[in-house]
């Protein structure tokens, strides 16, 4: 399908799961399975399946229901940041 | 289980070989090689000499039962910064430092069951043929089915090794849409992905399907809106988001 | 970060002629990138409204209309993303900060602007270095509106500073007393963000 430019921030977008790899480094597991509870609107949804925003200063996951930001991460030279605060939680199955 | 730490590792280039007109698979020799899950991706970083450093993501194309390596298949993105750099100086030989196997949203196996429909738009069918490249390898016979769109008939990858397997395989069927110039003699489909292609290429599923969609970011959209209006458990609806189309 | 220097990669390219021009670690593009942070705010311009507020006589709200209405000037300048990348002569048509401040008068307190657009992004700056020329509200791009991708229908340049100080869908501008991280300087981006002395990071 091709590129609407009106639309190419909605383009721009892809999955939690295109982030997997960071959010690994920072848990030391795969957490594209895990669910996050939107602090805003209290729905459930995996990571893998949350709203991504990759193309800027940071990492921008957001809420596909409400797109709430509900996880932040800044990979710097010296320290990767994570913030959190719009998740209420996040819940994962011990894994295989 | 503990599992071991997400490490970069030296992979080295044991071949390559061109697809189509924009996408070529490279195959890497893995010092720290383990069976991936068939829809994973890995991360390739490249780094300057004056240490500037860049990263991307790349589906596997390879199925797990492949041991030591991984293959993946990149489109060249002109003006990319990585996908060039791997088209046009890579070489055989060539060492390049690559992060994974990574996530376990967006994977397929076996014994997760099917029937299995897969949707992919331009090089989005990457993961999606680690998927049936496992099956294959499986000997399953889980019904599956890929619905595939390309620009025109040149830019179809794998068109062979699909119709191979299905020739092969009377439990697996491709079905291709062209966007823009189909094949000379065409008589399928010749348009975007819309919900009457996916109820048709869908209807002996039901909605049963477990479904694996990837590709540009607009198509994925597309599809899943028009998955979950057809009342497709959300739960059975896997979507990969490779953002903008490469053109 | 160490890593296997990769054979044949050059990185991004400083050419010679405009190296000057260059901020440090910074490389020329010659398209425009899109960076975001979140989906694109389509707010129609008749609910569209720019404010200043906070420390200030008493708060200023301008509409689209009203705002298109406010002498304008056209900008040429050099714009640096902490991203890395450096697109020179960009061309804005835009109200200046200074202008909008006329309209308010602005509380001895108020030494800080924390700036704020639609999609909740916001970006901290000292009100100092928003005045004298130095920070514009702008809506066209190129001789053309400004695009909603590129932060359309109004964002806020601040070019002496990096990218993410320029506010896309910028919807006002609140005076503070003190200066409080915005949406990237309060994860580990600079809280000033001078491209020429590399501030990229806080502790940089």
């Amino acid at each position: 399908m091709d590129n609407d430019q009106a639309d190419m921030n909605t383009a721009l977008m892809v999955d939690g799961n295109a982030v997997a790899g960071q959010l690994e480094q920072i848990f030391g597991r795969d957490m594209t399975m895990a669910i996050a509870r939107c602090a805003g609107c209290a729905r459930d949804a995996q990571m893998g399946a949350l709203m991504a925003f990759i193309r800027g200063p940071g990492i921008v996951l957001r809420c596909p229901a409400c797109q709430n930001a509900i996880a932040r991460i800044v990979e710097t030279p010296s320290a990767t940041y994570l913030e959190a605060r719009g998740a209420a939680y996040l819940r994962m199955a011990p894994q295989a | 289980m503990v599992q071991p730490v997400l490490e970069w590792q030296a992979g080295r280039v044991t071949a390559i070989r061109p697809e189509t007109r924009q996408t070529k698979s490279f195959s890497f020799a893995l010092p720290k090689w383990m069976a991936h899950r068939p829809g994973q991706h890995y991360d390739v970083r490249l780094t300057a000499p004056d240490g500037y450093q860049t990263q991307r993501s790349y589906s596997i194309a390879s199925p797990p039962e492949r041991l030591g390596e991984i293959e993946l298949t990149v489109e060249r993105i002109p003006d990319g910064e990585v996908s060039p750099y791997l088209h046009d100086v890579l070489m055989p030989g060539d060492q390049l430092e690559l992060r994974g196997p990574i996530g376990g949203y967006f994977v397929w196996e076996v014994s997760l069951g099917g029937p299995l429909l897969l949707v992919g738009g331009g090089s989005g069918v990457v993961p999606l043929m680690a998927m049936l490249r496992h099956r294959a390898a499986q000997h399953s016979t889980l019904p599956a089915r890929i619905l595939y769109s390309s620009r025109s008939a040149e830019d179809v990858i794998y068109r062979d090794e699909l119709d191979g397997m299905a020739a092969a395989d009377p439990t697996f069927e491709p079905f291709y849409t062209f966007t823009r110039q189909p094949p000379a003699g065409w008589t399928g489909y010749r348009r975007r992905i819309d919900a009457t292609m996916l109820a048709e290429v869908m209807r002996p599923f039901d909605r049963r399907a477990r479904v694996y969609v990837c590709g540009p970011t607009l198509l994925v959209e597309a599809v899943a809106n028009a998955l979950v209006q057809m009342e497709l458990p959300i739960e059975q609806i896997r979507t990969e988001r490779f953002g903008p189309t490469g053109a | 970060m160490a890593g296997l220097i990769s054979r044949g990669f050059l990185g991004r390219r400083r050419p010679a002629e405009v190296e000057n021009r260059l901020p440090p670690g910074q490389y020329l593009v010659t398209d425009f990138p899109v960076l975001s942070a979140g989906p694109t705010p389509h707010t129609p311009l008749d609910r569209w409204s720019f404010t200043i507020e906070g420390l200030v006589q008493s708060p200023v709200t301008w509409s689209w209309e009203e705002f298109q209405k406010l002498p304008t000037q056209t900008y040429t300048i050099d714009i640096s993303c902490v991203t890395k990348w450096t697109k020179l002569d960009t061309k804005w048509l835009a109200v200046s900060v200074d202008t909008l401040l006329q309209a308010v008068q602005v509380d001895p307190a108020g030494r800080y602007v924390m700036a704020y657009s639609d999609g909740g992004y916001t970006t901290n700056l000292p009100l100092d270095e928003m005045v004298n020329g130095q920070a514009f509200v702008a809506y066209q791009f190129d001789d053309k509106p400004l695009e909603p991708v590129h932060g359309g229908p109004a964002r806020l340049v601040v070019p002496h500073l990096y990218f993410w100080k320029s506010a896309k869908w910028i919807r006002g501008l609140r005076v503070v007393e003190r200066n409080q991280p915005g949406f990237w300087e309060s994860l580990g981006y600079h809280i000033h963000g001078d491209p020429w002395k590399e501030e990229r990071y806080s502790g940089d």
